[in-house]
């Protein structure tokens, strides 16, 4: 099964970049000579051109950064959601920003337009504390994070560690 | 079930909150676009080397990574003091055409096309790029995404990587192109023109074929009469890599015309109690408030004013586009230069007459022969001190301004990004488009399609400015009265 994982986020801007050190972590400790089928990357985009990143993927994980208000966070606490998650909190499908529209949008324009889409699609959450300054260091809860989703994701896909 | 909030993609682009004061009677007094301000990128930057700011500022915005990465790397030229080889220029620009390709591209048939192609009064639940291509056909959506696909490949050949390029450097671009990549991109450039053509067409039949959207282009809600800024070449043609910063009035004469590094000189910028936003405005005609006119020092800094600034488009399609452009929308011609065109919402056909520039300059680039030369590498000699660099971002100037010491260490690092050129034009857009449907507090229907459309012409990217995350609306509009009182919030997303 072709998989991707791909860490979603900004590395260098506090927490925001927390789905990017994982993927980091993960290819790290992953012994990707034994899964020739898997790909490990990083991306900042957003909707179309995440599409247009995981299309020819069987399978996808997605690992971002989960952004609450400030009284309702728990930073470090960890989501495990599906593509049907997302499609059920953007009703609307109308682009969520200025310029570029929400994954759920581009995956069903991809999908009219023929394209095949992922078939299994797995998202990890990590709620974040601060995304609104520059550094590359993570917070402490969410640094802790980062081994227990590694671990999440080698144990949900049978993955050989080095 | 609660609204949960995520979408990875909301991430990427802050949300679009609008912020509405009224004054005592209930009508509109001010009215501006609210993004999340993000802290710290100066001392980020402090104590590393100047050499990895196209690598770190790329990571600023997920947007128009390869915006930063350029302007960075021509900081890193002004800093070293290295003139870069005429090969280097090629492939930059070329590199930068490509990646305007793909962001003009995104914009009109996602966010612009909509408005149009479904209607400003339609249903926001289908107005975006899924009802674009349930009423325009299928093969438009995969057109473009095989636009987008090909020229992501050409970044990724000339950048280094797909997403975050890395081949800028002081003076020179870390690979050379091979004969092989040429072919390739040569007939990529090829496809882009007549995607281009074929994307002003649909332009022709949606847009302009019909009377009433071209009523609503020229109607006075979305038009306003103000400076404009763009960068030119030596013939003052649009050049988005290079040239000097032109900025001529709503009158249509030149105000001046500065090199990048005279920036701090002819601009300044506004504070304002009730925003913290900075209001950039032309210094040497000063700040008279949120006002059209040749006395008020707001400017625009767009497709629109990129066309409004210059004299022409350096290639030949797109110069044809260009005139027409202006013919269409009743300009009449003096001294070899065309009168402005205010109408805000025609931002939207200038962008595809720049995309159509863009291929046409790929094309262009790619077949000189000079080219493939492999001399990228210049050897830096000289001890770097401050340098500025700016380029045209999609969706304003964009300017970089370093200093070191003379180890090359980053000491001062000011960035002013593209959309931030055009914070009060989007703040004044707001206002107009408010004021029709707010009175004496009461608010009518419409409210948010009208401001979407004023404002999302701009194109504002808020990547610049913030990653925020999901769990924010993708519009929401609070009004409040005249002591800063929350009296009603409106917002895009149904519960």
């Amino acid at each position: 099964m072709k998989t991707l994982i791909i860490g979603l986020g900004n590395p260098i801007l506090t927490d925001d970049g927390v789905g990017v050190k994982i993927a980091h972590q993960l290819e790290k400790v992953v012994d990707l000579s034994a899964h020739p089928d898997l790909t490990i990357t990083e991306a900042s985009a957003g909707g179309l051109r995440l599409m247009e990143t995981i299309l020819g993927y069987d399978r996808v994980v997605l690992i971002d950064a989960y952004y609450l208000k400030q009284d309702q966070t728990t930073p470090g606490k960890i989501h495990r959601l599906s593509l049907d998650d997302l499609r059920f909190v953007s009703p609307t499908q109308h682009s969520t920003s200025a310029h570029d529209t929400s994954l759920v949008t581009a995956l069903d324009a991809a999908d009219q337009l023929g394209y095949q889409i992922p078939q299994d699609f797995i998202i990890y959450a990590v709620e974040v504390e601060n995304i609104l300054e520059f550094s590359e260091t993570p917070t402490p809860a969410v640094a802790a994070a980062i081994p227990k989703v590694t671990s999440e994701i080698i144990k949900e896909l049978s993955l050989k560690t080095r | 079930m609660e609204r949960i909030t995520i979408d990875p993609i909301t991430r990427l682009e802050g949300h679009g909150k609008i912020e509405i004061f009224l004054d005592k009677k209930g009508n509109v007094e001010n009215a501006y676009l609210q993004i999340p301000e993000l802290r710290g990128f100066e001392q980020f930057s402090i104590g590393r080397p100047a050499e990895e700011m196209p690598r770190i500022t790329n990571r600023i915005c997920g947007v128009c990574p390869e915006a930063h990465h350029m302007a960075a790397t021509k900081a890193l030229d002004a800093l070293f003091d290295v003139e870069p080889a005429s090969v280097v220029k090629k492939l930059r620009e070329l590199f930068y055409s490509s990646f305007y390709v793909t962001d003009h591209t995104v914009h009109f048939y996602a966010l612009g096309a909509p408005d149009f192609v479904l209607g400003p009064d339609s249903d926001p639940a289908t107005r975006n790029i899924l009802g674009v291509i349930h009423k325009v056909g299928v093969d438009i959506g995969i057109q473009v995404i095989e636009c987008r696909k090909r020229n992501h490949e050409v970044i990724k050949m000339l950048g280094g990587r797909g997403i975050h390029p890395v081949a800028g450097l002081p003076g020179g671009w870390s690979k050379a192109m091979t004969a092989e990549e040429q072919k390739i991109i040569l007939e990529y450039a090829k496809q882009n023109v007549d995607f281009a053509l074929f994307s002003l067409k649909i332009f022709d039949d949606i847009v302009l074929a019909n009377q009433a959207y071209v009523d609503l282009i020229v109607s006075d809600t979305f038009t306003h009469e103000t400076y404009y800024m763009g960068t030119v070449d030596d013939n003052n043609l649009v050049n988005f890599y290079d040239g000097l910063i032109r900025v001529t009035g709503p009158d249509g004469k030149e105000l001046v015309k500065y090199p990048a590094k005279d920036y701090a000189k002819h601009i300044a910028e506004r504070v304002e109690p009730w925003s913290y936003l900075k209001f950039p405005y032309l210094k040497n005609v000063g700040w008279n408030g949120f006002v059209d006119g040749v006395d008020s020092g707001v400017y625009c800094a767009t497709p629109l004013s990129r066309l409004n600034a210059s004299d022409g488009m350096a290639t030949p399609k797109a110069q044809e586009y260009f005139d027409r452009f202006y013919e269409t929308l009743g300009s009449k011609k003096s001294n070899g230069r065309y009168a402005p065109v205010h109408h805000r919402l025609a931002t939207h056909w200038a962008r595809l007459i720049e995309l159509l520039y863009a291929a046409e300059r790929m094309l262009e680039l790619t077949e000189d022969p000079e080219i493939t030369d492999p001399n990228v590498r210049p050897i830096m000699t000289n001890t770097p001190t401050e340098g500025i660099g700016s380029v045209e971002a999609p969706r304003g100037t964009l300017t970089h301004h370093y200093k070191t010491d003379e180890n090359g260490i980053l000491t001062d690092v000011n960035l002013i990004v593209g959309t931030t050129n055009n914070n009060a034009p989007i703040a004044m857009s707001i206002k107009k488009a408010a004021e029709g449907l707010i009175k004496g507090g009461k608010v009518s229907e419409g409210i948010l399609n009208m401001v979407e459309m004023a404002f999302r012409n701009y194109d504002p990217c808020m990547s610049c400015a913030t990653h925020s995350l999901p769990g924010q609306m993708p519009l929401e509009i609070q009004i409040r009265d005249a002591e800063g009182n929350l009296i009603e919030t409106r917002s895009q997303y149904v519960d």
